[in-house]
C-alpha cells in the first residue's frame, strides 16, 4: 500500500508516544495499548488486511472524543473511529497507525420521541438495541444490514440492506447528527424539525463519509409505525433471469414490498446446507416481505403472486409467523459466513453492485457469467428491488493465481454497474479497497471530494487513506 | 455596467436577442417572489445549451463577475435576486423532457422544465413526480433542485433530496461535473445532497434526473374541523403517533380559511379556528383501512365535524384552498408576506398563540397555513406597502416569529430556503464551527464566492457584527469571533 502524497509531516514515534501516554494517563481503563486489542481494532469483516492502532480509546462522551481528537489534531496523529468492526472496505484499519476511537461504550438510547416518530442515539448503540429498546413502543427501526452493526458505524458507511426498497438507506433515514470536527469542536447538524432549508446538507455529507470529515457521535433516526400485517414468501425460478425479470417488473408496477431479495442456484445450495431449510430446491429464489393492512399486505402478496407464475416462478411458500420468518431471513443474513463455510479454507470478499432497475437483469446475468468463465465459486445473493447485488467471491488465498482472478472479477463487476449508470457500492462503502472505482465513476467530482476533504481536515488525520484518493 | 471586455466576451457567445444589457429588458429579473428586494442586474444571459453555459461561466469567472442563476423566478427568500454588477443566467430556455425511463422509473430533463410538466409527461406510464411545492405550476425542477423545495404531500414522498438521482452541473470555472448515479445509490462523498439545496452558489444545474413513483390507484382526503387549535395540533401528534403517515397532512386557521373560501369555494367550515385536511393514499383496501383509522383518531381528539372526498373532484376541491393559499391572501391584502419556519409539532400552540398575540401589537392580519405533518409554519403577514412604516412592521414581525421557531427548537426556513431574506437568522440558528464548514465547502467549489454572492450563507463578520446587536438571554452571539 502506498502512503498518499499529501499525508506529510508524519508524527514522530516520540509524538505517537506522548499522545498514548497523555491517553492512558487520561483514561487509565479506557485507553489500552495490548497487542490482542489493537489486533481486533485492525480490520473489519473484509479482506483480512490488517493495520494496527497505536492505541485504542474507549470514551463515554461528546466531550471525551473531542478531547481526544483535539489532542491528536495537535500533534497531527490518525484518528480512525470503530464501531463493532463488521465493515467490508477495510475502513477501520489504522494504515498510518495513530488512535482508534472505539465508541461500542457510548452505547445509550437518548431519547425516544413516539409522536414525532424519531429517536436520538449514541454512536455505539447496535442495530439490534435499537429495536430492543422500542419494544412495547409500536416503533421500529427498519435498516437491516444483516450484520448487528453499530448505529454510528451503518451511518458512516451510508448502510442500506434488505428493507430499502421500501425505508431507503442511513441517507434518507438519519435526521441530525452530532460530529467532533477534526480540531475537535463538536457540531450538531439536523435536527429535531422534519425539514430544513438553511445551510449545506452537513448531515448527508457527514453519512457516508466512513470518518474521513468528523467522528459522528449521537445519531437522529426516523422511526417507523409496526406494521399492522408482516408476512413472507418463497419463490423458486427455473432460471435466474426469470427471477430477475419478476423482481423487475413487481418495481415497475410500483408494489410496496417491503424486501426482495435474490439468491441464485450457487447461494441457495449452501444456504439449504448451512441453515438447514427444507423443501428447497438449490434454484433461483427470491424471498419475499410484505408490510401493511391485512388488505394491503394480501393484495401485494397476491400482484406479486401473478408476477412470479408469469416467469416460470413456483407458488409462494409462506411464513407469516414471526419464528418462521425469523428462520428465512436469518438464512438470508446468513448467506456470506454459509458460503464461508461450506467451502473450508477459502478466502472470500463480497462485491457491491448497484445499477438502475432497468439494467438490472444485464448486470446480474453477465456477472454470473463472468464468474463462472473464471472459474471460481461466486454465489450472487442481492436486494435487488433496489437494484444493489453482491457476488460472494471464493477463493484459495494461497494462490497467487486465484486471488488475482478474484481480484480482476470483482473490479469487473465494478467497473460493469458504472458503465450501465450505476455505482460500484450500493452500501458497504469505499474504504481503501474501491478508491480506483470512485474515480472510475465520478471522474471530476472527485477533485471536488478531495478539495471538501482539505477543506474540512486539512492535516488529514480523519481515517487518512480512505473514501477519498489522496 | 458590465466591463466591455466581457461583454464582448459574450456577444461572441450568444446570439444578440440572448444577451441583455439595457435596462428595459433587465427590469423584468430584477426579483423574484420575494419583492421586498430589488436589484438591476448588469445583464442578463439566456443560454440555450451547456457548451454556452460553460462558455459564459469561464468568462465571468476569469473577469470575477458575478453570477446569479434564475429558473422560473418564484423563489420566495430572493435566491434569484441579482447582483448589480453580476449577470443573471437564466436557465428558461433549457425546457426540454430528456428521456422517461417507466422501468427503473426516472425522467431526466433539463432545469427548466416546469415542475408540474414531468409529471404530466409522466402520465402515460401511470407515473409522477411527487414532490409539489404549491407554485408548481410555475416552477422549474433547477430551482427545485437548487432550494431542496418540497410541498404538501413530502410528508409521505419525501423533498425533492429524496426524489432526485442524479444532477449535472457547471461549476463557475466552467468544469462539468455529474452529481449522484441513475441507481439508487452513489459511491463517496454525497455531493448530489450538498447541491440540493444549496441556492446556486456551488453550481448552475444543467441536467437533472428525478425517481418517479407509481400512481396511487386511489387518494382521499379528510377535512376536519376544530373549535380550537391546540385540538387540532394534538389531532395531529395522535395520527403521527399511530405510526400513521398520511401523503398530506396540512393545517390552516381560521384568517386563513376565510381568505381562501372566498377564492376558491371549497366549503370550508368558517367558524372552525382551524381545520385539517389529512390524505390517504394507496390502493382501494389500503385506503379504506388508513381512512378509518383516520376518521377514528381525528373524532377522538374532538373534530367538530369530519368530510372525507367522494371522488376526484372532489379531492382537488378540497386541496386547491390550501393551494392557492397564497394567490388567495394576495387578493384581500396589497401585499403580504410568507415566514417559513419549521419547529417540532409539539410547540405548535405556543407559537400559534404568540403569532396571535403579536398580530395584535402590530395591528398586523396573519394567516397561518401549516405543513402540519413536518412541523413546517407559514405564516401570511398581510400589509401595504405604500402605508409608511407597515413594511418595516411586517419585517420585524417576521424576524419575530423566525427567532421564536429558533427557540423552539425549530430552523429558520423549511423549504423556502436562506437566500438574502435569512441570512442574519442564520448567524443565530448556527454556531461558527458550522458556518465555517459551510464557507469551507463554497469555497471548495467556488474559491473567487462569483456563484450567487451575498445568499444563503452569512461570512463570519457579518455574524460578529450582527451577534453584537443580538444579545439573547445576556448572551452575546459567536463570542469566538474576532471583532473590531
Amino acid at each position: 500500500m502506498n502512503a498518499p502524497a499529501d499525508l506529510r509531516a508524519r508524527p514522530s514515534a516520540d509524538e505517537v508516544a506522548a499522545v498514548v501516554g497523555k491517553l492512558t494517563q487520561d483514561f487509565p481503563d479506557r485507553a489500552v495499548t495490548s497487542n490482542a486489542v489493537r489486533e481486533q481494532h485492525g480490520h473489519g469483516e473484509g479482506m483480512a488486511d490488517a493495520a494496527l492502532p497505536d492505541v485504542v480509546v474507549f470514551p463515554h462522551t461528546n466531550d471525551e472524543v473531542a478531547g481526544i481528537v483535539r489532542l491528536c489534531h495537535a500533534s497531527h496523529i490518525p484518528v480512525i473511529a470503530f464501531g463493532i468492526g463488521t465493515s467490508l472496505e477495510g475502513h477501520v484499519a489504522a494504515l498510518y497507525g495513530g488512535v482508534c476511537i472505539d465508541l461500542s461504550q457510548m452505547n445509550r438510547m437518548l431519547e425516544v420521541n413516539g409522536e414525532d416518530l424519531d429517536c436520538r442515539v449514541q454512536a455505539g448503540v447496535t442495530r439490534e438495541q435499537v429495536n430492543a429498546e422500542l419494544k412495547g413502543t409500536g416503533l421500529f427501526f427498519p435498516i437491516d444490514p444483516g450484520a448487528n452493526a453499530t448505529i454510528g458505524g451503518m451511518a458512516s458507511t451510508r448502510a442500506s440492506g434488505t428493507n430499502a426498497v421500501r425505508y431507503g438507506t442511513m441517507r434518507e433515514n438519519v435526521l441530525g447528527l452530532t460530529v467532533v470536527t477534526p480540531d475537535g469542536r463538536i457540531v450538531r447538524t439536523g435536527g429535531r424539525a422534519r425539514k430544513s432549508a438553511a445551510g449545506y446538507d452537513l448531515t448527508r455529507l457527514f453519512v457516508g463519509a466512513e470518518g474521513t470529515l468528523g467522528i459522528i457521535t449521537e445519531i437522529q433516526l426516523r422511526l417507523y409505525g409496526i406494521p399492522e400485517a408482516i408476512s413472507a414468501a418463497v419463490c423458486q425460478f427455473p432460471d435466474l433471469k426469470s427471477a430477475v425479470d419478476t423482481v423487475i417488473v413487481a418495481m415497475q408496477h410500483g408494489i410496496p414490498v417491503a424486501r426482495i431479495e435474490l439468491l441464485d442456484d450457487v447461494q441457495m445450495d449452501v444456504c439449504i446446507k448451512y441453515s438447514k431449510l427444507e423443501g428447497y430446491k438449490s434454484a433461483p429464489t427470491l424471498f419475499f416481505e410484505f408490510h401493511g393492512s391485512n388488505a394491503g399486505v394480501q393484495e401485494q402478496a397476491e400482484m406479486m403472486q401473478g408476477i412470479a407464475a408469469e416467469h416460470g416462478g413456483s407458488a409462494f411458500e409462506w411464513a407469516t409467523r414471526a419464528e418462521d420468518r425469523g428462520r428465512l431471513w436469518k438464512a438470508r443474513h446468513s448467506a456470506y459466513y454459509a458460503s464461508k463455510a461450506c467451502y473450508p479454507g477459502k478466502e472470500a470478499f463480497a462485491t457491491d453492485a448497484c445499477v438502475p432497475i432497468s439494467r438490472l437483469a444485464d448486470c446480474v446475468l453477465e456477472s454470473k457469467a463472468d464468474a463462472d468463465a473464471t472459474g471460481l465459486v461466486a454465489p450472487i445473493v442481492g436486494h435487488v428491488g433496489d437494484g444493489n447485488f453482491h457476488l460472494t467471491v471464493l477463493f484459495d488465498g494461497n494462490s497467487k493465481a486465484e486471488r488475482a482472478a478474484a481480484e480482476g472479477l470483482a473490479k469487473r463487476v465494478s467497473m460493469r454497474a458504472i458503465a450501465m449508470g450505476g455505482t460500484c457500492t450500493g452500501e458497504h462503502g469505499i474504504g481503501v479497497h474501491k478508491l480506483e472505482a470512485l474515480v472510475a465513476e465520478h471522474g471530476e467530482a472527485v477533485e471536488l471530494m478531495q478539495t471538501i476533504k482539505r477543506a474540512l481536515d486539512p492535516r488529514n488525520i480523519m481515517n487518512p487513506g480512505k473514501t477519498v484518493p489522496p | 455596467m458590465l466591463d466591455a471586455s466581457v461583454h464582448a466576451q459574450l456577444a461572441a457567445i450568444l446570439p444578440a436577442a440572448a444577451l441583455l444589457t439595457s435596462p428595459e429588458d433587465t427590469r423584468p429579473y430584477e426579483c423574484d417572489g420575494l419583492t421586498l428586494f430589488r436589484a438591476q442586474p448588469a445583464a442578463v444571459v439566456l443560454p440555450e445549451n451547456e457548451a454556452q453555459v460553460v462558455a459564459i461561466l469561464k468568462a465571468c469567472h476569469e473577469a470575477h463577475v458575478p453570477v446569479v442563476a434564475r429558473g422560473a423566478g418564484t423563489s420566495l427568500s430572493g435566491g434569484a435576486l441579482p447582483d448589480p454588477l453580476g449577470v443573471v443566467l437564466s436557465l428558461a430556455k433549457f425546457r426540454r423532457i430528456l428521456a422517461i425511463d417507466p422501468l427503473t422509473r426516472t425522467a431526466t430533463v433539463q432545469p427548466g422544465v416546469r415542475n408540474l410538466a414531468i409529471s404530466e409527461a409522466a402520465a402515460v406510464h401511470g407515473l409522477y413526480y411527487a414532490p409539489d411545492p404549491s407554485s408548481q405550476i410555475a416552477c422549474s425542477i433547477g430551482g427545485n433542485v437548487a432550494e431542496n423545495a418540497g410541498g404538501v404531500h413530502c410528508l409521505k414522498y419525501g423533498l425533492t433530496v429524496h426524489n432526485v438521482r442524479r444532477v449535472r452541473g457547471v461549476l463557475i470555472t466552467g468544469e462539468v461535473v455529474e452529481f449522484g448515479s441513475e441507481a439508487q445509490d452513489s459511491a463517496g462523498y454525497d455531493l448530489l445532497a450538498l447541491i440540493t439545496g444549496s441556492e446556486g452558489l456551488l453550481a448552475v444545474i444543467t441536467e437533472v434526473t428525478v425517481r418517479l413513483c407509481p400512481k396511487p390507484q386511489l387518494a382521499q382526503v379528510a377535512l376536519a374541523a376544530f373549535a380550537d387549535v391546540e385540538q387540532a395540533g394534538a389531532a395531529v401528534g395522535a395520527i403521527i403517533g399511530a405510526g400513521i403517515i398520511p401523503a398530506g397532512l396540512e393545517m390552516m386557521d381560521q384568517p386563513a380559511t376565510r381568505a381562501v373560501e372566498q377564492f376558491v369555494h371549497a366549503d370550508y367550515p368558517l367558524d372552525a379556528a382551524a381545520v385539517l385536511l389529512v390524505e390517504s393514499d394507496g390502493t382501494q383496501e389500503e385506503v379504506a383501512a388508513e381512512m378509518a383509522e383516520i376518521k377514528r383518531l381525528l373524532a377522538e381528539s374532538g373534530a367538530t365535524q369530519i368530510r372525507v372526498s367522494k371522488d376526484e373532484a372532489q379531492r382537488l376541491l378540497l386541496w386547491s384552498g390550501r393551494k392557492a393559499a397564497f394567490p388567495a391572501v394576495g387578493r384581500i391584502s396589497p401585499d403580504y408576506y410568507c415566514i417559513d419556519g419549521t419547529i417540532p409539532r409539539a410547540a405548535l400552540p405556543r407559537v400559534l398563540r404568540e403569532i396571535a398575540a403579536w398580530s395584535k401589537e402590530f395591528g398586523l392580519t396573519c394567516a397561518n397555513v401549516f405543513h402540519a405533518g413536518d412541523g413546517n409554519l407559514h405564516p401570511l403577514i398581510l400589509f401595504d406597502a405604500n402605508k409608511p412604516g407597515e413594511s418595516e412592521k411586517t419585517i420585524e414581525f417576521g424576524d419575530r416569529i423566525l427567532q421564536l421557531c429558533i427557540e423552539a427548537g425549530g430552523t429558520i426556513t423549511g423549504e423556502h430556503g436562506v437566500g438574502v431574506e435569512k441570512l442574519s437568522s442564520m448567524c443565530v440558528q448556527f454556531t461558527s464551527a458550522e458556518l465555517e464548514r459551510f464557507l469551507a465547502i463554497k469555497l471548495a467549489f467556488d474559491e473567487r464566492g462569483l456563484l450567487n454572492p451575498g445568499k444563503a450563507v452569512p461570512t463570519l463578520a457579518r455574524c460578529g457584527e450582527f451577534g453584537k446587536k443580538h444579545v439573547h438571554a445576556g448572551q452575546v452571539l459567536h463570542p469566538d469571533i474576532p471583532r473590531f
